[in-house]
């Protein structure tokens, strides 16, 4: 099947030598949601504007629904990126929707006036009028009522509250569920997202680091913490990312997953066992000998 | 290479024309406002012994004009691109809708510039719809000079959108002071080689000027095309 998303090699490099993107390649299929993670600076915001022909690559192929997205309509109509700093004309929310329901064919009115509700945004204001949490909102609605076949969301839930932020997984959840496609959202807050994600790609200085299935990270990696003596014979002969000692305790990153046998063997030692963060993992991903480490013992 | 279905560019005009008060109320508006206060200003003056009475309110239009073509790059384009349109397409339409608003404004130009006549200048010997020179012909000329004229300023104040949002206040700069380098240069030209005589015979006596701002508008037009295609938003 044609991946939904194909990156091939694809570099962006500034006037003045800075590379934003290094050779990324990736195919990404659909249906399914994506995360794209990495700090900032990292590149994403620069891949989601190739993806969706906004920018331009150096070097590389882009390839979205079998064709260039570049200045083509036939693939653009079918793909929805309204950034976080999305540039809007003078013109109010009602006007903005009115636009998007021109433009995609299976611009859902419903869904929008319903999100509309939920986020509280005045259909009537002005966009230059809107507080940052209600733009975020607005990007919000855009993108999940398009309905396009490729939708990117790039930090949609900056700058938006924590019941507002699980409205919005909850939102984009349930119209995945009943219009399965093609999502890609950058985020930072990664272990918010975690659950949702099918896949993670994270991005560290313009390079591809990561590129895995959440449920082969999710419980790949432990810290092990207890008596230095102990923890040293639990995690001998076992890859390790790093390791603290204080006084007689120590705790160590350990990669690999633990079957019963370990667990009692941890009792044994009274050694405590806790699974990394999805975000912990991408710290570790982005040293180069820990991402080898852990991307070999995910595809076990 | 791809190409742009029309009814994709009927709906950029549409996107477009959402915003109303910009389009088509804002440039009358402002006519009329530069009426009215002609009226006024003539009210007040003293009337000269003879001839018309020039005014020049008509050109706020044409202000107005200029900064809708800056707008429709610096804001209205890049919510076009998040919504899936290219630059080819947005270009397009937007170019239609300014040929649009152009044709009806020059329409009423000519009729207010006949109305005018009839009326010995709206009473006042007023000319508003009349400029020497410029808009003082026949009624196909005036047609075409306000029409272009309304065209060039629309793709003008398109390519400043262009170049600020490429190269910045300091691109914007050196692009206008290069156009007042080409504009001295060939002043200069002129002089030396003694044809303001000439050029003033031209632009004044035949169709050439309606012709000339015709031109410059494609030209406008069709390199803002190929500039909006290298856009990065």
């Amino acid at each position: 099947m044609t991946p939904a998303i194909a990156l091939s090699g694809l570099t962006r490099r500034y006037a003045g030598g800075h590379e934003a993107l290094s050779g990324v390649t990736v195919d990404i299929h659909t249906p399914s949601i994506v995360g794209l993670l990495g700090r900032n600076g990292a590149g994403k915001t620069t891949l989601l504007r190739i993806l969706s022909g906004q920018g331009f690559a150096t070097a590389g192929s882009v390839r979205v629904l079998g064709a260039t997205p570049l200045e083509n309509d036939a693939v653009l109509r079918r793909m929805v990126l309204v950034r976080e700093d999305q540039t809007y004309p003078d013109m109010k929310v009602r006007h903005a929707l009115a636009a998007a329901a021109m433009f995609y064919p299976n611009w859902d009115a419903d869904l929008a006036g319903m999100l509309l509700d939920a986020y509280e945004l005045p259909a009537g204001r002005g966009i230059k009028k809107l507080s940052r949490g209600m733009r975020a909102a607005l990007g919000i609605i855009l993108g999940l009522a398009a309905r396009a076949e490729v939708t990117l969301f790039d930090e949609p839930v900056a700058g938006l509250d924590a019941v507002v932020r699980d409205m919005f997984y909850q939102h984009l959840l349930d119209d995945y569920t009943a219009h399965p496609r093609c999502v890609v959202l950058s985020t930072h807050l990664i272990d918010e997202v975690a659950d949702l994600l099918e896949r993670i790609l994270i991005l560290d200085h313009g390079r591809l680091v990561l590129d895995a299935l959440t449920d082969d990270l999710r419980g790949n990696a432990v810290t092990v913490t207890g008596r230095t003596g102990n923890v040293d014979r639990f995690v001998a002969d076992r890859p390790t990312l790093g390791r603290r000692t204080l006084g007689g305790q120590s705790t160590a990153v350990m990669v690999g997953r633990l079957d019963d046998r370990d667990r009692h063997l941890a009792e044994h030692l009274q050694l405590d066992l806790d699974h990394l963060t999805l975000q912990q993992l991408a710290i570790q991903a982005a040293d180069s000998s820990a991402r080898a480490t852990l991307i070999s013992a995910g595809t076990d | 290479m791809p190409t742009t279905p029309r009814t994709s560019i009927l709906t950029v005009v549409r996107y477009l024309l959402l915003d109303r008060f910009t389009f088509l109320v804002l440039p009358w508006a402002w006519a009329a406002f530069g009426f009215a206060l002609d009226v006024v200003v003539l009210q007040i003056v003293p009337t000269g012994a003879t001839g018309q009475r020039w005014v020049g309110g008509l050109a706020a239009v044409y202000a107005v004009v200029f900064v809708l073509g800056v707008q429709a790059v610096a804001r209205t384009l890049p919510f076009a691109l998040a919504l899936g349109i290219s630059r080819r397409t947005y270009f397009l339409g937007a170019a239609t809708l300014a040929v649009a608003l152009a044709v009806c404004f020059g329409v009423v130009v000519t009729v207010g510039q006949a109305v005018e006549r009839l009326t010995g200048g709206w009473g006042l010997r007023m000319a508003y719809f009349r400029v020497p020179g410029i808009l003082d012909g026949p009624w196909w000329q005036t047609w075409l000079t306000a029409t272009a004229a309304f065209v060039l300023l629309f793709g003008y104040g398109m390519w400043y959108g262009l170049v600020h949002r490429r190269a910045g206040l300091a691109g914007t700069m050196v692009f206008t002071a290069a156009q007042a380098i080409v504009l001295a240069a060939l002043a200069a030209v002129t002089t030396w080689t003694h044809g303001w005589a000439h050029v003033g015979h031209v632009l004044a006596t035949t169709s050439v000027l309606p012709a000339i701002l015709a031109g410059l508008a494609v030209v406008l037009l069709t390199a803002g095309l190929v500039t909006v295609r290298r856009l990065a938003v």
